[in-house]
């Protein structure tokens, strides 16, 4: 099981848009990005999806300074496409920041290229 | 309520006092900028760990500044600014932020600081009569926003109650605090008819947070007690996981940026000082709604609604500046509503200096406060989901308004048309700030239109 942790102001809409793409072998569970640590570092949870108005810094809270710059990536205000997600994912970043109202355009391309792997 | 409608009438006019404090202040903000020890948007603060530690160029954390504010300054600051005639945070902070971490060298930040101050002291009162001069006056317009803002704004306890704790409480809050508005406005018609209702809102919504807190450590020391392992439910996620055994690497992170700003103690306390003495001028205010109540001279209005809006963001700033060694430069946003309050400039300096004194002391203990507080650190982000929802639907019920004012239908259709237009081209613009920007277009159009004779100015 692939657990999907959301966090920032839009963690419900974030959460309940993973369910609704209900894909097989993921669940989301709404977080915070404190807890968000301890639980990705605990190998806990898999990913960590935040959101605020920019899309960057504010979605990812303190995890950019406790995970590593390594692991985070901010999509901001755009809209990535597949390939750039695999990119991404190929990577080893888990921790994915964006902009509040693109979770419609952001939340399903993501979801599911992180299910392909699950 | 027509009262609030003409929330400002003349405004950007300053004294030689205030421009001078204006230019120093964002002299001081942009300095700090350049030293990674202050910057304003929340979103950069996470991003400045890396710039502190050396591990990104100053061009690359100017560029990831000026990406996250432009929309900001331009939207949001400069036309609330224009519109309400009194100064905001993201008008004179963000520009600092982003000058300060441009200059190359540490004496050019104060200097351009200082410039960017003088430019909005000066050509911003220029911009206001020039604009107010044409024949199509989109500025008076503008003002417009100033009810629904208001008003709206009054709800968003309700919406992160609803959000975080249920329909029930949520519908439960709705009413109390309609029933609020009401009262005030029938008993107390001099008060803000919003005050006591986000009071009630905002009280109601901390309360639920630390009770169900206070609730879950109480089960969480049961089951410790019992010595049962905690099912894996969802509500086990809060605090736990933390790997036994080693140092903490929050605490260790946390505890080097806490000792990073304690040692620059003077320099928070002189711009807290600087902060607290702009919010006593009367010629700013801190959040959406209070430059509205500021430019009314409702100060005390003001420091209500600015003192809940902080309870959203003290969570965020707090946590941020552990993890990044940068601090916010407006603090916790406290020193408003102790500005606004104050008779006169001396206490101001006075008291801005203290509670910056303390908040940085302050900062590690609030840090691992917060950790022991899952459900309060949710509601200040549902605080701040919900204050963002407030505002889209009154700002663009204003932009409307004001466009209906300068334009009629016509107004209507191009500022409505421009807004719908940058949904469908997937929000080039920010949401927030794409329904004032088109206001600001429309003006334009309208008295373009008005020179080829093609539009008749709107007599109010």
């Amino acid at each position: 099981m692939t657990t999907i942790l959301t966090g920032g102001v839009g963690k419900t809409e974030v959460a309940d848009a993973v369910r609704r793409l209900a894909p097989a072998g993921v669940e989301a569970v709404v977080s915070n990005d404190m807890d968000a640590v301890a639980l990705l570092q605990a190998g806990r949870a898999d990913y960590f999806l935040g959101t605020c108005q920019t899309g960057a810094g504010a979605s990812l809270g303190v995890l950019v300074g406790l995970m590593g710059a390594a692991t985070c990536h901010t999509f901001g205000r755009s809209v990535p496409s597949v390939e750039e997600i695999d990119t991404l994912l190929d990577q080893g970043k888990r921790v994915f920041g964006f902009a509040v109202d693109q979770v419609d355009a952001i939340v399903p391309a993501l979801v599911l290229a992180i299910a392909t792997r699950a | 309520m027509s009262s609030t409608v003409l929330a400002a009438s003349t405004g950007l006019d300053f004294s030689l006092a205030q421009q001078l404090t204006v230019v120093a202040l964002c002299a001081l903000t942009a300095f700090l900028a350049h030293l990674a020890l202050a910057v304003f948007n929340d979103g950069l603060r996470p991003f400045m760990l890396d710039f502190v530690q050396g591990r990104t160029t100053r061009s690359a954390t100017t560029a990831v500044s000026f990406g996250l504010s432009a929309g900001f300054i331009f939207g949001l600051g400069a036309p609330m600014a224009l519109s309400s005639g009194t100064l905001n945070p993201w008008l004179l902070f963000l520009p600092t932020d982003i000058l300060g971490l441009l200059a190359p060298k540490k004496w050019l930040a104060p200097v351009l600081g200082g410039a960017w101050g003088g430019v909005v002291v000066f050509g911003l009162k220029g911009a206001n009569d020039l604009a107010h001069d044409l024949p199509v006056d989109f500025l008076t317009a503008l003002q417009q926003m100033a009810t629904p803002i208001l008003f709206l704004f009054t709800l968003f306890p309700v919406l992160a109650i609803t959000k975080q704790f249920g329909k029930l409480l949520g519908g439960l809050a709705g009413v109390v605090e309609l029933a609020l508005v009401v009262l005030t406005m029938k008993v107390w018609p001099d008060v803000f008819a919003g005050a006591p209702a986000m009071a009630v809102g905002v009280l109601l919504l901390i309360g639920c947070a630390v009770a169900r807190d206070v609730r879950q450590r109480r089960a969480a020391e049961r089951a410790a007690a019992g010595a049962v392992p905690a099912a894996g439910e969802e509500a086990s996620t809060v605090t736990s996981g933390r790997a036994p055994g080693g140092v903490d690497p929050m605490a260790s992170l946390f505890g080097a940026s806490a000792a990073r700003l304690r040692r620059h103690l003077p320099l928070f306390m002189v711009l807290g000082a600087g902060i607290c003495l702009l919010s006593q001028l009367h010629v700013f205010g801190g959040g959406e709604a209070t430059s509205f109540l500021i430019a009314k001279g409702q100060y005390a209005e003001a420091a209500q609604v600015d003192f809940y809006r902080a309870l959203g963001f003290i969570p965020l700033i707090a946590t941020t500046a552990l993890a990044s060694g940068a601090y916010g430069i407006v603090g916790f946003t406290l020193v408003y509503p102790i500005g606004y309050l104050l008779p006169s400039p001396w206490p101001a300096l006075v008291c801005g200096a203290l509670v910056f004194a303390v908040e940085v002391l302050a900062l590690s203990w609030i840090g691992k406060a917060l950790g022991r507080l899952p459900s309060v650190r949710d509601s200040s982000q549902h605080l701040r989901g919900a204050i963002g929802d407030t505002l889209h639907l009154a700002i663009l019920f204003g932009s409307l308004m004001a466009a209906h004012a300068m334009g009629g239908g016509l107004g209507i259709l191009i500022a409505g048309g421009l807004y719908l237009l940058n949904e469908a081209m997937g929000r080039v613009v920010v949401r927030m700030a794409a329904a004032p920007a088109a206001v600001l277009v429309t003006g334009i159009v309208l008295n373009v239109l008005h020179w080829l004779h093609l539009f008749t100015p709107i007599k109010t």
